[in-house]
């Protein structure tokens, strides 16, 4: 509760200190107001389960520490915009202060208990993902990402309140708990309302999430953005997305799982076999990590569909790799295009890493891990991301799915090995890459965060 | 014995690693051979010193535990390493092995500019590979396997300015990846079924099941497929031949001594469970046949020194799956002891050849080179004299004691066996002589540039020579007056598989005469295959025709020579080469048709599906419109 | 009595007459001189026939947008006056609850007034159009010159 309020004050200070002569005061200022929401974060820990805002938003310590994922994600993506001091119509103040505006967004559909304030949070989310898609304002693509994503976002959202409603109408409540006895009294002999009012709303939030077949906005929205933000929604969306699916199933519906399973079977494995297989063709980075994150989507989809004892730690800490390793691949791919655009030509495909190791052995070597993070190779937090995710499919007994992931995650390797290959054995004239210090410690500890996590997956464990 | 010796052992290799891949570029050439053969040397020096208090504290296994792991939910994985026979045994192989491999690549890959950073893979290649023989669980053991597997890519990659050997390497991971993909789900069934990965655990519970408990041949099937990826068995061993790629360090340490052999390892590991799986145990046997067969026939007419020795490797392996298939692990471990030995020697040897020859690898362009390079060539004869199977060298022991397990299993197993042991016997004696018989058939330049190989080279080959010729007698069988002390070593390990299924351990049935028997016959078919390689390739000095017709001189030698070869080709060589190659196109069309068909079928439908992103908004809300309407008309209207 | 829907009647009764009455008061007094652009439907200044398919002024947007947060907290402060106007709950809790209800709608009202003054101080609320800047570099070569060449070197190209 305690950053849902202090992230929306602070957003508004962040706004005014925009007014300042200086702007360099704003990247300290936001990075600092983010340390703040993270202190305030805890202090609920351990408190049990505790309902604020007239039993609006629940918080647990399940909660707590996914807002701590979504807060250290994004500590580390404002670290790494440095001001945004290479755009010269940047509006920086108002750039941190929607990031800090829809954290708050993503506080609330992660700790949702009442159905409006979910519908507000995801609101709340979207509209800034809107306009940070949209803040290139000079790039044609990045205007059109934008109105796409707001034309489909606002279509998705009409869906979910739709669903909302029939749920209303059906249980006569939007409150989850209220929903979850219901369901329990009724079981399967609930009303078709019910049912019809769930997979829309499990649809609007699928669409969040990019899930295929809604996941048609991803590539063409993550390639259009600038890479920061493209950074951010890859990151903080999908896993505030992914804690209010959790929710939602795990609080009110478990009762019904026999017949949300299979849609919600069906979508994952469409999801891991569309993201996986189009990755394969692309020879732009940023948009194969766009269609990576479709398929990571899938993998965490699998979590979910199990709804085992385990899933919760497994989404927990599939999305902390997972953000991780997708914030240092962005990050380097931030550096590598930076560089080649001073050169004359924005280059954002896989011949951009060509020959990187030779002279900028860091920030090969940062790619790498991330993209065997990624991969799901041993030794590195993705493995383990992986391990728990289908450790909790074989608790469910889904073992056919568990076949598809595995064997996509094959194919997984394929693009994500082709990073590598580019950066350690193809020759490539880069050149030397200067590195703020600062981005060069995030870099640094991401990496570390990734080998540690595979190295002592407990350790995680122990921190919660 | 203290943890914190045991540690060491992974620990080693690991800060070799560290010292030399951080700090590649500035460490003085001569430093980081030093240092890599000194972190192998080592963990080898370790490694004895725990063999021997092993052995003194009364050979009983322990679990040392060092950490804990991971704990989800109900299912608890420590971090620990189990000390036992197997493990002790694979410890000794990789280590010693190992070491004399670093030492020898000290001289090889001297004047390479990437001295460093090989010195840096081979030793973390050496960690994972600890890690995958000391771990006490079926996790650890993945981690290592992984972990090996991603070594060999970035090993067979190393000279990576080729596209074919990044294209190499890129096969053999991918292909590694599918038999991950078996072993993961087979570990995944290990946890549902038993509830943990501990070895002690699983097997204390499966010794209660019954014998050919379904989901046990579930289990060890998906364990075969992982073997089958990194042991290089049909169908995915198409990627070892082309693993030659990498330095041949390299391919005598990661693709005949070690890594390969992990899938034994790990069906040895898992005795109780294959045992209480007999069908599983007949798909192993077939398969390890077929791949021993297979491999043989198409190492014939291989002309690459290195091929041929790759292919041997495939067919050794096949032996020795064909031993784990009829339960006779020891034989098997015995193989694999052997074999490391005598083709981590032939590799070795070819190394030196290779390097002599300034980097030429095909046969047809060498010859007379034992008077060049004596010492290879010594060692070289040894190596092949093993893994032929001649008395007393190393390989007679170890393969025959295979045979004669299969024997007593199935007759026709044995045969195909023994058609292989005939096939091995002539492919290496002919690889022998055109090698190091005849006149030199180099350039001039070649034949000027010939040397022995320096020391740092040639004294690998000399101990592992020693060992190939005397390694057998570690497992000299009763009927020849021994005790099989290997075996007898051994024998606690399937003290679970006994129990199980006791008539599978029963003592042997076959009669002193009956053995003498089938020793007698596997001998002098080796011998008379020898002989046959030598009356082609030494008296009647054949060279296999080269690939292009352009060279009218070699091939007018050949056909005024021999008019009678014409007949002999007729009958046997063109049925043999007709029957090879068609076995070697079928073999390679046919799996590659299924392993790059998978691939170009992903790209396929990469190509395909990429065009549903049309860009068009109107279209990604009409496609998201008709998933919504699939959704709700199947779960509300047909449900 | 009046039933509730018979007050909307009323409502709706009196709106019409109200209307009927001012319309028929401005008829009464004012000149009549009517031209074509007077008799054309009023729309802030812009052309009201045409093809909808145009660019308006973005600025249009940022005033629609300032002037439909005011609407919504307008909105927002009739039944939060109703509700919250508890005589009942103001008495009980000692008027604790009323002044408890306005801090919370001078929070809700001291947040839009600063997204006001932001919009402000931005000069959002501005009409002007600002003056662009045409970067001026000295240089030694004189435009004319530039001219010239461009003229000579020109590609020769009929415009069909």
């Amino acid at each position: 509760m305690y950053p849902i309020v202090l992230l929306s004050v602070l957003g508004i200070v962040v706004l005014f200190l925009g007014f300042m002569k200086s702007k360099s005061v704003l990247l300290p200022a936001t990075l600092l107001f983010l340390v703040l929401a993270l202190a305030s974060n805890f202090i609920d820990w351990n408190q049990g389960k505790v309902l604020y805002f007239y039993e609006m938003l629940a918080v647990n310590n399940l909660t707590l520490a996914f807002n701590a994922i979504v807060l250290v994600s994004a500590f580390m993506i404002v670290a790494m915009t440095r001001g945004f001091q290479d755009q010269e119509e940047a509006q920086p103040a108002e750039y941190y202060g929607i990031m800090l505006f829809s954290l708050v967004g993503a506080f609330m559909i992660i700790g949702y208990e009442h159905l409006i304030m979910l519908f507000v949070g995801i609101e709340i989310l979207s509209v800034s993902m809107y306009i940070l898609t949209g803040s290139d304002k000079s790039n044609l693509r990045s205007n059109e990402a934008a109105l796409k994503y707001f034309l489909m976002g606002a279509f998705a959202t009409g869906i979910m309140l739709f669903g909302i409603a029939l749920l209303y109408g059906a249980t006569g409540s939007f409150n989850l708990t209220d929903i979850q006895s219901y369901v329990s009294i009724q079981g399967r002999g609930v009303s078709y309302i019910l049912y019809a009012g769930l997979l829309l709303l499990l649809i609007g939030m699928l669409f969040k999430v990019s899930a295929a077949p809604f996941h048609f906005w991803t590539p063409d929205v993550y390639d259009g953005a600038p890479t920061i933000f493209t950074t951010f929604m890859s990151t903080i969306v999908k896993t505030a997305g992914f804690a209010a699916i959790f929710r939602l199933l795990s609080h009110s519906f478990t009762p019904i799982y026999s017949f949300w399973w299979i849609t919600l079977a069906a979508i994952t494995v469409l999801t891991l076999l569309v993201g996986n297989i189009i990755a394969v063709y692309q020879n732009s980075f940023k948009r194969m990590l766009a269609y990576s994150s479709i398929s990571h989507a899938g993998y965490l989809l699998i979590a979910v569909t199990s709804l085992s004892p385990q899933t919760e730690n497994a989404i927990l800490f599939y999305s902390l790799a997972y953000s991780i390793a997708t914030i240092s691949a962005f990050g380097v791919l931030m550096l590598v295009s930076k560089k080649k655009a001073l050169e004359g030509q924005v280059d954002e495909s896989y011949a951009a890493f060509n020959g990187l190791a030779a002279q900028n052995p860091l920030l090969a070597f940062v790619l790498a891990v991330s993209m065997l993070s990624l991969a799901g190779i041993p030794l590195t937090a993705g493995f383990w991301g992986k391990f728990f995710v289908f450790g909790s499919a074989v608790e469910r007994g889904l073992v056919w799915m568990l076949v598809v992931a595995v064997l996509m995650s094959a194919v997984g390797i394929y693009y994500y090995f082709r990073a590598i290959i580019a950066a350690y054995l193809k020759e490539g004239d880069i050149g030397k890459i200067r590195i703020a210090p600062f981005y060069r410690i995030i870099l640094v500890v991401a990496t570390a965060m990734t080998i540690l996590f595979g190295l002592a997956p407990g350790i995680f464990e122990k921190l919660l | 014995m203290s943890a914190s010796l045991l540690v060491l052992i992974p620990l080693l290799p690991l800060i070799g690693f560290l010292i030399n891949g951080i700090g590649f570029r500035r460490i003085p050439r001569g430093a980081v051979g030093i240092i890599g053969s000194l972190a192998a040397l080592g963990s080898f020096a370790v490694s004895v010193v725990v063999l021997m208090a092993f052995k003194e504290a009364g050979s009983t296994p322990q679990v040392v535990s060092l950490f804990d792991w991971i704990s989800v939910g109900e299912l608890s994985i420590p971090f620990s390493f189990q000390i036992d026979q197997l493990s002790l045994l694979m410890l000794m192989i990789v280590t010693g092995v190992g070491s004399l491999i670093h030492v020898y690549s000290a001289g090889y890959m001297k004047e390479d500019e990437g001295f460093g950073k090989f010195f840096a893979f081979l030793n973390l290649f050496l960690f994972f590979m600890l890690l995958l023989v000391m771990g006490s669980n079926y996790v650890i053991m993945f981690i290592g396997w992984e972990g090996v597997g991603l070594c060999s890519y970035l090993l067979i990659g190393f000279w990576n300015k080729n596209t074919d050997y990044n294209n190499a390497a890129r096969k053999a991971f991918i292909m590694n990846r599918i038999g991950d993909l078996g072993f993961l789900l087979g570990i995944f069934t290990i946890i549902g079924t038993f509830g943990s990965v501990e070895f002690t655990e699983v097997f204390r519970q499966a010794t209660g099941l019954p014998v050919g408990d379904p989901v046990v041949v579930v289990i060890t099937l998906l364990l075969f497929v992982g073997a089958t990826g990194k042991s290089a068995q049909i169908p995915l061993f198409t990627w070892l031949p082309d693993a030659m790629a990498g330095p041949t360090p390299v391919s005598a340490l990661i693709h005949a001594a070690t890594m390969v052999t992990a899938g034994i390892y790990m069906v040895i590991r898992s005795n109780v469970l294959f045992t209480l799986a007999p069908a599983t145990l007949e798909v192993v046997a077939i398969i390890g046949t077929a791949t021993a067969l297979l491999a043989a026939s198409i190492g014939l007419l291989q002309n690459d020194i290195k091929k041929v020795l790759a292919y041997s490797t495939v067919s050794q392996l096949g032996y020795m799956f064909l031993a784990l298939g009829v339960m006779a692990y020891s034989a098997s471990m015995f193989h694999v002891i052997t074999h490391a030995f005598f083709k981590a020697l032939l590799f070795l040897g070819a190394g030196s050849v290779i390097h002599a020859m300034s980097g030429e690898q095909d046969i047809r362009f060498m010859g007379g080179l034992r008077k060049k390079l004596p010492i290879t060539f010594i060692t070289f004869l040894i190596g092949t004299i093993a893994i032929a199977g001649i008395p007393p060298f190393a390989g007679f022991f170890s393969k025959d004691e295979i045979l004669a397990h299969a024997f007593e299993h199935n007759k026709v197993l044995w045969v195909l066996g023994l058609l292989g042991s005939i096939m091995t016997s002539f492919y290496m004696f002919r690889l022998l002589f055109l090698t190091f018989f005849g006149s030199f058939r180099g350039t001039h330049e070649q034949a000027h540039h010939l040397h022995e190989s320096p020391t740092s080279m040639t004294l690998p080959l000399i101990v592992l020579a020693v060992f190939s010729a005397l390694g057998g007698f570690m497992g000299v069988p009763e009927v020849l007056g021994g005790t099989h002390q290997l075996a007898t070593f051994m024998s606690p390990l399937y003290e679970g598989a006994r129990q199980v299924n006791p008539a599978a351990f029963a003592a042997t049935t076959l009669s002193h005469s009956e053995e003498y028997l089938l020793m007698g016959i596997s001998v002098v078919a080796a011998l008379v295959a020898a002989l046959a390689a030598y009356v082609v390739y030494v008296r009647r000095d054949s060279v296999p025709a080269p690939e292009t017709q352009e060279r009218p001189a070699l091939q007018r030698v050949i056909y005024h020579k021999y008019y009678i070869d014409e007949l002999y080709d007729a009958v046997f060589v063109k049925p043999i080469r007709t029957l090879s190659a068609l076995l070697f196109s079928f073999g390679e069309f046919f799996i590659d048709l299924v392993v790059n068909g998978t691939g170009t079928l992903v790209k396929v439908l990469s190509g395909q599906l990429r065009r549903t992103q049309t860009g068009s908004t109107g279209y990604y809300i009409f496609a998201m419109v008709v998933g919504i309407v699939l959704i709700l008309f199947w779960n509300l209207l047909l449900r | 009595m009046l039933s509730d829907f018979g007050i909307i009647l009323l409502f709706i009764l009196a709106a019409i007459v109200l209307i009927m009455v001012v319309l028929g008061a401005s008829r009464l007094l004012r000149p009549n001189r009517p031209n074509e652009e007077k008799l054309t439907t009023y729309e802030s200044g812009e052309e009201p026939l045409g093809n909808a398919n145009v660019q308006f002024n973005v600025r249009f947007y940022v005033v629609a947008l300032v002037f439909v947060l005011f609407e919504v907290e307008l909105i927002f402060l009739f039944p939060w006056a109703v509700v919250f106007g508890n005589v009942d709950l103001i008495e009980q809790t000692d008027g604790r609850w009323g002044w408890f209800a306005l801090a919370e709608m001078l929070v809700f009202v001291g947040m839009l007034t600063l997204g006001l003054a932001y919009a402000w101080r931005k000069g959002y609320l501005d009409w002007v159009r600002p003056t662009p800047q045409v970067p001026h570099t000295p240089s030694p070569v004189p435009p004319a010159l530039y001219e010239q060449l461009n003229e000579k070197y020109a590609p020769k190209v009929k415009v069909p």
